[in-house]
């Protein structure tokens, strides 16, 4: 049997780099369940209002849309996290029918509407048909009569929690609701729900709370919900910004203001390690935490389907290693060795470890330089961002804070070897901050990312290849100057490129077919690819430009042609006079030059004149080698794709 | 074609060369083996059939060549031909190593055993089509007829091979060696030598001191460029506008991430002499060695679905009875294989520009991966201008364009950054690119500010023992200055030059890696070397640097001001702060207001379990609060259908694992684990629960804790993997 392929635990290999904190025995997984009040209040429907810009949506249906957009996102970017909603005051109740410990009536007027568990496609529909139909057969969205008991509600997510997601690293409730003051000055049900809320606590749940908002005034935590959040020691900061309240207006309706600050938590904070030692100097050390927040997200891969039984059901597979004759190995067996001219060559584990630890785990700084000596093209991988911690140090906090801002002030960058984990690659990476110094303006270059600093990973020598183009070029000033006015006026929105704005359309794409087929719906035709160019915007608004410039471009392409030619000839000319060279093959064509020189405008003429097909067939596959187009088949087939590439560049 | 090469290395195996000279420890002959081992290592490595070697000793005890055996010509004696040109494994490797003796002869001429191998080059290619070359390694005991050196030089420049003479203690100015008190005799002979590969039309004539001490600087294996595109760069919609601009473009790598040889993985098939210093043949299983081999192993996968009915609740099925899908969530979509490719975003060729930012609107870090580098076509006038005013253009507005680019018809859409290089520096005008991240790539993640400190009421700190005080920013700014690495080294002209720069810093760990194999491969019986120094040189601040700047480092520690934490901060019994919600409110005095919990229950087992703990007052309350959870973990697994409770008595366990090393008292959570294990062992949890031990228990962690962990337990290493492991035999 192959224990060590456990799948619940991400473990990354040097390739894969998922998150991993050391030491943590629970599994790597995110749970979130929305509990959602369902009051009158909340099902009020705003004013009507001409204003398209205004609110369609009741601050329930908002926070139910809002969970749907979340749910989608979790089953492209975190395929095996749980989500669950839990609609609370409801006149109907329900919780589990079959298994659980207790019945329905256990949590009066709470209703969960989708069990916590990795969505599926029913699951997303039936919240679909919901929010967007506005079907509500069972009647759930009915305020009880009777308040509910904030205690129950908590004790109910404690429940859902405890079994459906037991061992998970991270576990969420988040709480929308408009209510500051549930229970009014009744005493005995605020310490309910405040030992509830710790018990939550204690059982490693943390409780985001969203409150709503709809008129101007703030909602007022002190009234109730102080002694039912907590919050994270100053150094986590998982809450910079504290509560932050829902509303609409300043040109945000409520739902967009509510998506915006509950993506802001789609992601729980995985760190990839803690308890980097963060060497400045001999003697000076700090400890930095890291994390990755940029990782290419990839459509899932394909996996296998066992069509036996009454319901597709996913075949969960196993791997055991077997020798040439298909015995069984056992993992004490196993060695490692290295292929080397047709051999194995073999290092004991002892040896092999030592080969590969070349340094234990650290972030030792060598120097700095200034930020413009790191070349434009020196980039290989993602990077890191570390951020301080105070549990190996205390007082990292500050240091790390000093240098982060001299960094900027200074544009320079450190250079550090790096070690991120035991055993782990070392690398060389530039220290480079982000964020900036002046409150008021928000880091302009990436403000969906924080501000800290960033482990750059730079190339080592062999990972430089070496292109020798030659390129002689040079510019003619004219073109130049209209180009940059093209420039100008093509800048994208706010002059930066946001990453938000552009949605990978493979992503999207695989998931929208797959919601479709799996909700048995028609599959759409096309999808809205927000990488393409806005090509009218272009042109209207620089296409006068262009044209010129096209123009200008097509003329000075001419003289330069014409000399490049005379060029040659005189060259040519030299050329016959040394005996050396004479033996240079003469093409058919009666061209001096060799195919792979002729250039376009020699091509063209000689397609024009009809002479191409003189070229020998050697000549021709110079010729469509450098170009770049297949040099296979017969004369006939050269031919053709020679003149059919001129036909379109030349 | 370049890529064929044949090389002839031509040795000194006289007696002469079985002697230490000038304070080495190893003979001169295993001095210069080194250096001709290494190269050979390196051809074996790359495992091609077009790089052929051979090998000649002279003062060889016996004569075995064409020119004396056959030809019966003179002055070709003691010169052995061990191995023919031919391709190189390590069949022949380990046969030519059994060869390579010092001999008790001496006499030969080592420019006949040259001319031997000038012969079997010209016999073995004839067409002087490829690179050939004799690399000559000698300590210059051995006597030159210097009469026909012009001839043979004459010979070498004809058949266009290149001479390499590196000789042992020969003097080299230029690096700077010299021998001492050297023979008149070993003179004369490095004086004809020398006339040699002057002659010769491509030579090289070298001290072994510097190609010995040259080995340990990587070398990095050349990479053709790849044109990964071809084709039109465009500024608007050719189709649909004529206004668009399009250039013709070429797009290659300019980074590429190498990797460190990967380990296969093996299994000895056999345990007879099996020794772990050797190499082993792997052709099919065949050994030479005799007994012992190494074989591959291959993965076998085999299917299981739930099955309510089965024992254990899964069953196998077969591979054939699979279909192929997807997961959409949990819920699974079955396609058939030729359905498979319709979730595929449908692409075509192409490469356009979708708007233009700043230089300062971007940094680095957002940086996705490799580098390519884009030129225009060549023999293309308008593409060649066009491009060039392009970048030219960009650098003039600051600007950098950002590109959709689609490789080639159905690949996957990128977004590159392009940055024009208007050849300033390396000469030759390009763009180079660099991917950028789309929606989905991004994690937000919240931190808090580093610049003020927010309180829970919301007011906002300057000063605050999380942020530097002005002290502390002067001296992480003196610190940061001083420690500068772009004008700290100087060039020959005393000029400052960038300390480490890109293509100085070789990757270590594949160096590493590649030299530790070939020296496996020569010499099995060698221990494995320490790192080169050149590896391991940017791991550490330059000492002259830190030097330098110790006024300031000193200073930075002064005001940093840091406290290492001590290892365990946990003490026992209130010790902890008591955790509060934002207000502040003592729950605990709310819980304490309650009677006490009699009993933990299974369903909110971790709070009241780690409440029960946070009021104990004494071991015998810890004492009880682990027994019940224990009888809570026995209960679930008991219950659990196949493995439906397994993570809920893991979290159980673990929370009792964590709260126990807090309170120090890891000797009842070590003897409740051993129970646990028995219990599972025997059965009496109803029926198979190796999976509970062995994924949940074993691979989450959750062994025993050992003196290691924490000083008073009483359990070791060893003992804890002891325990870990399941005993096979009990099944």
């Amino acid at each position: 049997m192959a224990w060590g392929d456990d799948e619940e635990r991400r473990y990354g290999g040097e390739e894969e780099e998922d998150e991993l904190d050391e030491n943590d025995y629970k599994t790597q997984k995110d749970a979130v369940l929305f509990a959602i009040d369902v009051s009158a209040s909340m099902l009020q429907p705003p004013p009507s209002s001409d204003d398209k810009k205004s609110d369609k949506d009741s601050a329930v249906v908002a926070a139910l849309k809002c969970a749907h957009q979340f749910m989608q996102q979790r089953i492209i970017a975190q395929p095996k996290d749980m989500m669950g909603i839990l609609l609370f005051g409801t006149e109907k109740s329900k919780f589990r029918d079959d298994t659980g410990s207790r019945s329905g009536s256990g949590y009066p007027h709470c209703y969960l509407f989708t069990e916590l568990d990795v969505p599926g496609a029913e699951d997303v529909k039936k919240l679909r048909d919901l929010v967007e139909e506005g079907e509500d057969a069972d009647e759930v969205l009915v305020p009880s009569k009777e308040p509910v008991l904030m205690s129950n509600v908590l004790f109910c997510a404690n429940q859902i929690f405890t079994t459906n997601a037991a061992n998970f690293g991270s576990r969420r409730l988040f709480i929308i609701t408009d209510n500051e003051n549930p229970h009014g000055n009744d005493k005995q049900a605020k310490s309910s729900a405040a030992v509830r809320a710790k018990d939550l606590y204690d059982l490693g749940v943390t409780i985001e709370l969203f409150p709503v908002s709809r008129a101007k005034k703030p909602f007022d935590l002190s009234k109730f919900y102080d002694d039912i959040v907590y919050r994270s020691s100053v150094e986590e900061g998982d809450n910079p910004e504290g509560v932050k309240t829902s509303r609409s207006g300043d040109g945000l309706t409520l739902l967009n203001s509510l998506i915006s600050n509950i993506n802001s938590k789609q992601t729980p904070k995985r760190s990839y390690f803690s308890r980097m030692p963060f060497e400045l100097a001999p003697g000076l050390t700090i400890t930095v935490k890291g994390y990755m927040p940029l990782h290419q997200q990839k459509p899932a891969r394909t996996c296998y389907v066992w069509l036996g039984g009454e319901q597709a059901q996913l075949a969960q597979s196993e791997t055991t290693k077997v020798d040439s004759e298909a015995r069984t190995v056992e993992k004490s067996e196993i060695k490692k060795a290295y292929k080397f001219g047709g051999e194995y060559i073999y290092f004991t584990p002892e040896e092999a470890k030592s080969l590969k630890e070349l340094d234990t785990k650290v972030l030792r700084i060598i120097g700095f330089k200034p930020l413009a000596n790191i070349p434009m093209w020196a980039s290989v991988k993602k990077s890191t961002f570390i951020f301080p911690s105070e549990d190996g140090y205390v007082g990292s906090t500050r240091v790390f804070s000093a240098l982060w801002q001299k960094l900027l002030t200074s544009k320079k960058v450190g250079i550090a070897w790096y070690v991120a984990r035991k055993n782990a690659n070392p690398v060389m990476v530039a220290v480079i901050p982000s964020g900036s110094l002046n409150d008021e303006d928000e880091d302009s270059t990436a403000p969906y990312l924080p501000a800290g600093l960033w482990l750059y990973p730079l190339p080592f020598a062999d990972d430089i290849r070496s292109v020798e183009i030659k390129t002689s070029t040079k510019p003619a000033d004219e073109l130049t100057d209209k180009m940059r006015e093209i420039i100008q006026n093509l800048q994208l929105p706010k002059a930066t490129y946001n990453p938000l704005k552009y949605p990978n359309p493979a992503l999207q794409w695989h998931y929208k077919i797959l919601q479709a087929m799996a909700l048995e719906e028609d599959v759409p035709d096309a999808l809205d690819d927000l990488t393409v160019p806005k090509y009218r915007q272009i042109d209207k608004r620089v296409g006068a430009y262009m044209a010129e410039w096209k123009q200008e471009l097509a003329d000075k392409a001419k003289e330069f042609m014409q000399l490049r030619a005379t060029k040659r000839e005189l060259e040519e000319d030299d050329a016959e006079e040394r005996p050396r060279l004479a033996k240079r093959p003469k093409t058919a064509a009666g061209s001096a030059s060799s195919g792979g020189q002729m250039s376009n405008a020699e091509l063209k003429a000689a397609w024009e004149n009809d002479t191409l097909k003189k070229l020998t067939v050697a000549v021709l596959k110079d010729i469509l080698t450098s170009k770049g187009i297949s040099t296979t088949g017969k004369k006939v087939d050269l031919l053709e794709r020679l003149e059919q590439w001129i036909e379109e560049h030349a | 074609m370049a890529d064929k090469e044949s090389t002839v290395y031509v040795v000194d195996l006289g007696e002469s060369m079985a002697d230490c000279h000038n304070g080495r420890v190893e003979s001169d002959l295993d001095f210069g083996m080194r250096y001709v081992w290494d190269k050979i290592s390196d051809t074996v490595a790359t495992s091609r059939k077009t790089w052929t070697i051979g090998f000649v000793g002279f003062n060889t005890d016996e004569t075995e060549n064409e020119l004396a055996d056959k030809d019966k010509l003179e002055g070709y004696d003691n010169i052995s031909v061990l191995q023919p040109i031919g391709p190189m494994s390590m069949t022949e490797l380990r046969e030519l190593r059994s060869k390579v003796q010092p001999s008790r002869s001496y006499g030969a001429d080592p420019v006949s055993a040259a001319v031997v191998a000038l012969k079997m080059l010209e016999k073995y290619n004839p067409k002087h089509k490829i690179k050939r070359r004799v690399i000559l390694v000698t300590n210059g005991e051995s006597n030159i007829d210097d009469e026909e050196l012009d001839h043979i030089a004459a010979v070498f420049n004809e058949f266009k091979v290149e001479l390499i003479v590196i000789g042992i203690d020969f003097d080299d100015a230029d690096y700077g060696f010299k021998e001492e008190d050297k023979s008149t005799n070993k003179k004369n002979n490095e004086k004809a030598l020398q006339q040699l590969v002057e002659k010769c039309n491509d030579g090289v004539f070298g001290t072994m001191q510097q190609a010995v001490d040259e080995l340990s600087i990587p070398r990095i294996k050349p990479v053709r460029p790849f044109k990964a595109y071809d084709g039109p760069l465009t500024l608007g919609d050719p189709d649909k506008y004529p206004s668009a601009i399009s250039f013709h473009v070429e797009r290659y790598y300019k980074t590429k991430r190498a990797s460190a040889p990967s380990a296969s993985t093996v299994v000895v098939s056999n345990n007879n002499g099996f020794s772990q210093s050797q190499t082993y043949k792997d052709e099919d299983g065949d050994s030479e060695m005799g007994g012992a081999e190494f074989s591959g192993v291959k993965q076998m996968r085999t299917y299981k679905v739930n099955d309510p009915d089965a024992p254990g609740g899964k069953r196998d099925v077969d591979f054939e009875e699979l279909a192929k899908g997807y997961q959409y969530g949990r819920t699974v979509v079955p396609f058939g294989e030729s359905d498979l490719s319709i979730t595929k975003y449908s692409t075509k060729k192409s490469f356009t520009i979708i708007g233009f930012v700043p230089f300062d609107s971007y940094n680095p870090f957002i940086n996705m991966g490799e580098t390519g580098l884009i030129v225009p076509q060549k023999m293309n006038e308008e593409a060649e201008l066009g491009l060039s005013a392009f970048i030219h253009a960009l650098y003039e507005a600051d600007s950098y364009a950002v590109a959709r680019y689609v490789q080639k018809d159905e690949a996957a859409v990128q977004i590159l950054l392009l940055k024009p290089n208007t050849g300033l520096e390396d000469e030759f005008e390009c763009l180079y690119d660099v991917p950028l991240p789309f929606a989905e790539d991004i994690r937000s993640y919240q931190f808090p500010p580093l610049d003020k400190v927010l309180t829970v009421s919301g007011r906002v700190l300057k000063e605050h023992r999380l942020l530097p005080n002005d002290d502390l920013k002067d001296a992480v700014s003196d610190f940061v200055d001083a420690m500068d690495l772009s004008k700290y080294d100087v060039d020959e002209d005393g000029k400052p030059v960038d300390y480490a720069p890109v293509d100085e810093v070789y990757n270590p760990i594949i160096h590493r890696m590649n030299q530790a194999i070939r020296a496996r491969a020569v010499d099995p019986d060698l221990p494995i070397g320490q790192p080169a120094e050149i590896l391991l040189r940017y791991s550490k601040p330059p000492k002259k640097l830190l030097e330098k700047a110790k006024h300031e480092i000193g200073n930075l520690i002064d005001a940093a001001e840091l406290k290492k934490v001590p290892e365990k901060a946990k003490g026992r019994f209130g010790k902890k702060d008591a955790v509060k919600p934002l207000s502040g409110l003592d729950i605990d005095s709310l819980l304490g207001g309650q009677p006490k919990r009699a009993a933990i229950s299974s369903e909110n087992a971790i709070p009241e379990f780690k409440q029960m703990l946070a009021a104990a007052e004494d071991d015998e309350t810890i004492e009880k609060a682990v027994k019940q959870m224990g009888e809570i973990v026995r209960k679930l697994i008991k219950d659990s259908f196949a493995d439906v409770f397994y993570s809920r008595a893991a979290e159980n366990l673990g929370v009792m694992r964590e709260e126990l090393l807090g309170f120090e008292m890891p000797m009842l959570y070590n003897k409740l684990l051993r129970a646990l294990k028995k219990s599972l062992l025997s059965g009496e949890l109803d029926g198979d629960r190796r999976e509970m031990w062995y994924k949940h228990i074993v691979g989450g962690g959750l062994g025993l804790i050992t003196k290691e962990e924490l000083d008073v337990s009483d359990v070791t290493e060893e003992e804890a993997k002891a325990v870990s492991t399941w005993f096979f035999h009990s099944e």
